[in-house]
């Protein structure tokens, strides 16, 4: 009930800001630019949208909407609420995911994909991890520029052997790699198992990072410790 | 010391203090690197792939208008953060009651880090350039990315009241520098839908070889920045 509410109040708050209205003209701008592609290309060029934008999303926008939160106060009266810190991240968790598997599913038939249900699965995990690392490093952020200039690393880590391993240049045991993993989901090049299971792996720890990180930003204002 | 200048002074401290002053001065340099050895080498990989004897040669003038646009436009972006940061705190009205003002406010904030990106665009762009490049093409290239990077710092403050709608504007105002790609692949009636975005005209005057087609460009991005300024008033 409560997970519920918080959802409602997120979704509200992404929507009274203009997220839908961004994210309802970016797809289009896509699903136009994967039509003007060549065939031979738009499986490629969809799998690398996705993964860096909608399935992304959570990375690049959590230091805005926490940053915001702080400067109106919203998440210390979080914490004299009953709310509970994992309740507050998978609700963050749950609404950025949601509007980026939309997205990601509208490209992916945008781009003539064959397995949607798999598509979205790998959105799906590759959101849930890059929000968590956006939570976390926002938690731990006071501006805007340290944010961004603090994403750049975990982009780095993630984008780049992504990348290489979408046109395999990775060697066979690349798919072990979460990113990687997710990865193939996007693109459909199969079902890495053992590297599903590992990104699981990576969101439990990171989830348990975050949930640390939020109780102690509760905990302080403005610098000063509660 | 005059407001404008230690209010200037004051941000850079506080972009020192983000390290992002260290970022915004190594990027360009990066980018700069990786277009003047990254390119040939990839264009190298393609040819030897597809067989054919140039792929990106054609597209090269794409890299350097890019390159032109990317510092002016980055240290608009570290601006425009930092002033949505001052709105949601409330910072920047206090500053406009002092003897700084509203247009020392701008000037201090806008005007002089843009003044600080063309000088680095122009120092950087013949370095790293991978065309043959005359000197009016360098300096209008330099220009009209400056005023590009202006543009986009008006905007997400004019598009937005506070942090968040603030980044999903500085995602969008980042496709105006892609209007340079039109003049290269849309086919003509259809390309001069794209002649209200500055970049299209540097993309025309690279792809046309003349550079006097970029001037019309600075004269749109000079409209738009004081259309956007006076909305702003």
């Amino acid at each position: 009930m409560r997970l519920r509410n918080l959802l409602i109040w997120d979704i509200k708050f992404q929507a009274r800001y203009g997220f839908y209205f961004l994210y309802g003209f970016l797809t289009a701008l896509y699903v136009i630019l994967l039509l003007s592609f060549p065939i031979s290309w738009k499986a490629n060029a969809a799998a690398i949208l996705i993964f860096s934008d909608p399935a992304a999303m959570g990375l690049f926008f959590m230091g805005a909407i926490v940053l915001l939160e702080k400067s109106q106060r919203v998440t210390s009266f979080m914490s004299i609420t009953p709310t509970k810190a994992l309740e507050y991240i998978l609700s963050k968790v749950i609404s950025l995911s949601l509007t980026g598997m939309l997205v990601a599913g509208v490209l992916g038939i945008a781009a003539g994909g064959k397995n949607i249900p798999l598509l979205m699965l790998g959105t799906l995990l590759s959101s849930v991890i890059f929000t968590l690392f956006g939570v976390i490093i926002a938690t731990k952020t006071t501006t805007l520029n340290r944010f961004i200039l603090a994403t750049v690393p975990v982009e780095i880590i993630t984008f780049v052997p992504g990348l290489l391993h979408l046109f395999g240049i990775t060697p066979p045991q690349g798919s072990l790699y979460p990113p990687n993993a997710c990865m193939d989901l996007v693109a459909g090049k199969g079902f890495p198992i053992p590297g599903i299971l590992l990104a699981i792996g990576l969101i439990a720890a990171l989830m348990y990072i975050a949930h640390r990180s939020v109780l102690k930003m509760w905990q302080s204002q403005g610098g000063v410790k509660i | 010391m005059s407001p404008t200048k230690s209010s200037f002074l004051q941000m850079v401290k506080f972009i020192k203090r983000d390290k992002m002053l260290l970022a915004t001065a190594i990027a360009p340099i990066l980018a700069g690197l990786a277009i003047k050895f990254g390119i040939p080498l990839i264009e190298k990989g393609l040819v030897s792939l597809t067989g054919a004897r140039e792929v990106l040669v054609p597209y090269y003038g794409i890299f350097d208008i890019l390159l032109a646009a990317l510092t002016p436009v980055m240290i608009g972006f570290v601006v425009a953060m930092i002033m949505l940061e001052e709105r949601d705190d409330h910072i920047d009205k206090y500053l406009f009651v002092t003897g700084l003002g509203r247009k020392g406010y701008f000037l201090s904030r806008i005007g002089l880090p843009a003044g600080f990106a063309l000088l680095v665009t122009l120092i950087l762009l013949p370095l790293f350039c991978i065309t043959r490049l005359s000197i009016a093409e360098i300096a209008l290239l330099a220009i009209v990315g400056t005023l590009q990077g202006i543009l986009i710092s008006l905007m997400v403050l004019t598009f937005s009241t506070n942090k968040l709608e603030g980044m999903a504007v500085t995602k969008l105002s980042s496709l105006i520098m892609m209007g340079c790609l039109i003049p290269f692949f849309v086919p003509t009636p259809l390309r001069y839908v794209f002649t209200f975005m500055p970049s299209y005209w540097t993309g025309a005057g690279i792809a046309e070889g003349n550079a006097l087609l970029m001037l019309p460009g600075v004269g749109i991005a000079a409209l738009w920045i004081l259309i956007l300024y006076k909305v702003k008033d």
